[in-house]
């Protein structure tokens, strides 16, 4: 009998410790880390290499990284080249067949996303071009429907007894996107076609979705840091356009876009490009509460 | 302390320009660029979804790039005063070979100092294991030897132009040689550990080591010992040894220790970083069956970003030569980097190595190095 209830005890002990092993999920973005803990839940345990205030073309390819890579399930990549300084490298160094490019644990979020300002020809003398097309297509909340579709199906390919937990949570994250996104489009509906400036060219799907018009960019060409001569441009766009908001990114200094400002009075606003950006933005829906509030704030004047 | 400078600097160039250019549109160069296009294609468009566009069609070639290096200098002491050229042109070639491996070459094309004819020479060609289990990384080919910071590096990513003269007494250009390595990720969560065993032929023309006629390889070990001391700044503590045959076909035996401090702000990485990296190496060379030398060297150098393009180095070097103790080399130098984009930079250097049995040099070198096509991330 004693021998009886042991034998039950460990069958409890040992199901419920396999029931709560979690997939171990390596982000490259804190985006990407957002709607993977929406979908996954308390059945992921996720880590985003990139800060949400910190430049995603450039993150430091620290070997620190490499450890959580050798561990981890699965992996996360915005991809379309964003990464490509930094994230392939440390992939190899891994040393993780499991989240190598082709296996099951290695999730393109962009993968189905219909993409703006595809190339149709390459020439880095038009700056940092991305060939596959913008890159910066997490800044559509629509977009962020397909991204957690992809997650979802690579949580079911590694976790496929949670397959319907995942579904179901997936189910939620669209219902919420949707009801957000009424409140969103309500919200800027007085300010459809406002033209504002922009440091870099990273909000065109932004744009397109909340029907705002980006006259122009700090940067010359993507990557080239402002120059005079653009922002003699630029001030004389926001002039004759009436442009009353340039926005940025945390991780570009502001001393450019304050000559315009100081030329001109229209107001440098910092967006957040990810989650986490700023203390407010906790997860995926803040951050474009925080943006749409923001931008209106600016465009309210 | 960089946005007043910054913001100095552009609100000096406002009050430079004269009024009127500003209110003059007609005075603005016209670019035909993509991104123009673009902006006046948003513009003129109704805000309406854009229709799916395919993308870039797929290729199995691999990741091809060039890089070219033309260098001109000035040295004191030396038959021709005044040099300038190509110095050299590399050719890389990378890709993933299929599901467990990814290959590197790395071809070069340099210039014979005495001749100037150029020749084309393997400096790196290499396979790397991407699946083997228990964290294990296997190396197979020619390549760089996993020795302190510098070795693993090829010039054109140091920030600096001349190989530390110390560094360059012991190593000529560093020890770059054919063979197999193994590495492993040591299971350690509090801080990042990786193990390197490399067995190779031994290098040609390498000041400390030669390849022999007989069965002397050259073996190695680097314990690289990596610390997040805060979300900006990181140490990194590198052990090395390497035995194998010398000159003499004797054995020489180098224990090494490398130690690298970096910060880096994460929101602004890109504008602003400081580098203090030091290398130390304590040489024993059998000279004779019955006499060894003892000797020594080490370089030590900050490297500090001063904006988005602008970047300072300063260097010192102190060294023995690997088989005298008797002789004694310093050297001093500066390099400042003005980087355009991540596919060109601009470097010039002021050197000054004093020796007490030659005599000394002192040199100005410019480098300009730029890349066209894809060419791979250097390590952290």
């Amino acid at each position: 009998m004693k021998l009886k209830i042991i034998f039950i005890l460990l069958f409890f002990i040992a199901s419920s410790t396999l029931n709560a092993k979690k997939v171990n999920v390596v982000t490259t973005t804190t985006d990407l880390k957002s709607i993977t803990e929406l979908i996954g839940s308390d059945k992921v345990d996720v880590f985003s290499i990139a800060e949400g205030y910190q430049n995603p073309h450039f993150v430091d390819p620290k070997p620190s990284y490499i450890i959580k890579l050798s561990k981890a399930d699965m992996f996360v990549t915005v991809g379309l080249d964003l990464e490509i300084g930094w994230s392939p490298q440390l992939l190899q160094s891994s040393r993780n067949p499991k989240i190598q490019k082709g296996s099951d644990g290695f999730i393109d979020a962009s993968s189905g996303i219909t993409l703006m300002q595809v190339p149709s020809a390459i020439n880095r003398g038009e700056g940092d071009i991305h060939i596959y097309g913008n890159p910066h297509y997490w800044l559509d909340p629509v977009n962020g429907k397909q991204i957690a579709r992809n997650i979802c199906d690579g949580l079911v390919k590694i976790s496929p007894e949670n397959k319907d937990f995942f579904e179901a949570n997936l189910k939620a994250f669209n219902a919420k996107i949707d009801l957000k996104l009424n409140e969103w489009n309500t919200k800027m509906s007085t300010y459809k076609g406002s033209k504002i400036i922009a440091y870099h060219n990273e909000w065109c799907y932004f744009e397109q979705r909340f029907g705002l018009k980006i006259v122009d960019f700090l940067e010359p060409k993507p990557g080239i840091p402002p120059t005079p001569t653009q922002l003699v441009k630029i001030i004389s766009e926001v002039k004759g356009n009436n442009i009353k908001v340039i926005i940025s990114s945390p991780y570009f200094t502001t001393s450019s876009s304050e000559v315009v400002s100081a030329q001109t009075g229209a107001k440098t606003i910092i967006l957040g490009t990810s989650v986490g950006a700023f203390d407010a933005i906790k997860d995926y829906f803040d951050l474009f509460d925080y943006n749409i509030d923001r931008l209106i704030q600016g465009l309210k004047q | 302390m960089y946005y007043s400078i910054s913001t100095t600097l552009i609100a000096a160039f406002f009050i430079i320009i004269p009024e009127r250019l500003l209110s003059q549109n007609d005075t603005i160069p016209k670019t035909d660029s993509v991104l123009l296009k673009q902006i006046e294609k948003q513009l003129n468009k109704e805000s309406t979804p854009q229709v799916a566009q395919t993308r870039t069609a797929p290729s199995v070639l691999p990741d091809i790039g060039v890089i070219g290096d033309f260098q001109t200098s000035y040295r004191n002491n030396a038959k021709r005063n005044f040099n300038a050229g190509i110095h050299e042109a590399e050719i890389s070639f990378q890709s993933v070979v299929d599901p467990y491996a990814r290959a590197d070459f790395f071809l070069t094309i340099g210039k014979d100092p005495v001749t100037g004819k150029f020749s084309a020479d393997l400096e790196e060609g290499y396979l790397t294991t991407l699946s083997l289990p228990a964290h294990l990384q296997l190396k197979a080919g020619k390549f760089k030897s996993a020795f302190g910071r510098i070795n693993p590096v090829h010039p054109h990513a140091l920030p600096f132009i001349s190989i530390p003269n110390a560094y360059e007494n012991y190593f000529s250009e560093g020890i770059n040689d054919e063979g197999i390595s193994l590495s492993w990720l040591v299971p350690n969560s509090a801080f990042y550990q990786e193990l390197t065993v490399q067995v190779t032929d031994g290098p040609i023309d390498n000041p400390s080591f030669s390849r022999s006629a007989g069965n002397r390889y050259l073996g190695l070990a680097h314990l690289k010992n990596f610390f997040d001391l805060s979300p900006n700044s990181t140490l990194e503590l590198g052990l090395s040894g390497i035995t194998g045959a010398n000159y003499f076909d004797l054995r020489t035996n180098i224990a090494a220790v490398d130690l690298t401090y970096k910060w880096k702000p994460v929101r602004y990485n890109t504008y602003k970083s400081f580098t203090w990296q030091s290398e130390a190496w304590f040489s024993n060379a059998d000279t004779s069956k019955s006499k060894a030398v003892n000797t020594f060297g080490m370089y030590s150098f900050i490297n500090y970003q001063l904006s988005k393009r602008l970047f300072f180095t300063g260097m010192f070097s102190w060294s023995n030569k690997p088989y005298s103790v008797s002789a004694v080399e310093k050297s001093y130098s500066l390099t400042f980097g003005w980087y355009a984009t991540e596919f060109q930079k601009i470097e010039i250097e002021g050197m000054n190595i004093t020796r007490n049995i030659e005599k000394g040099l002192n040199q100005i070198v410019l480098r300009w190095i730029f890349v066209i096509g894809s060419h791979g991330a250097h390590q952290y």
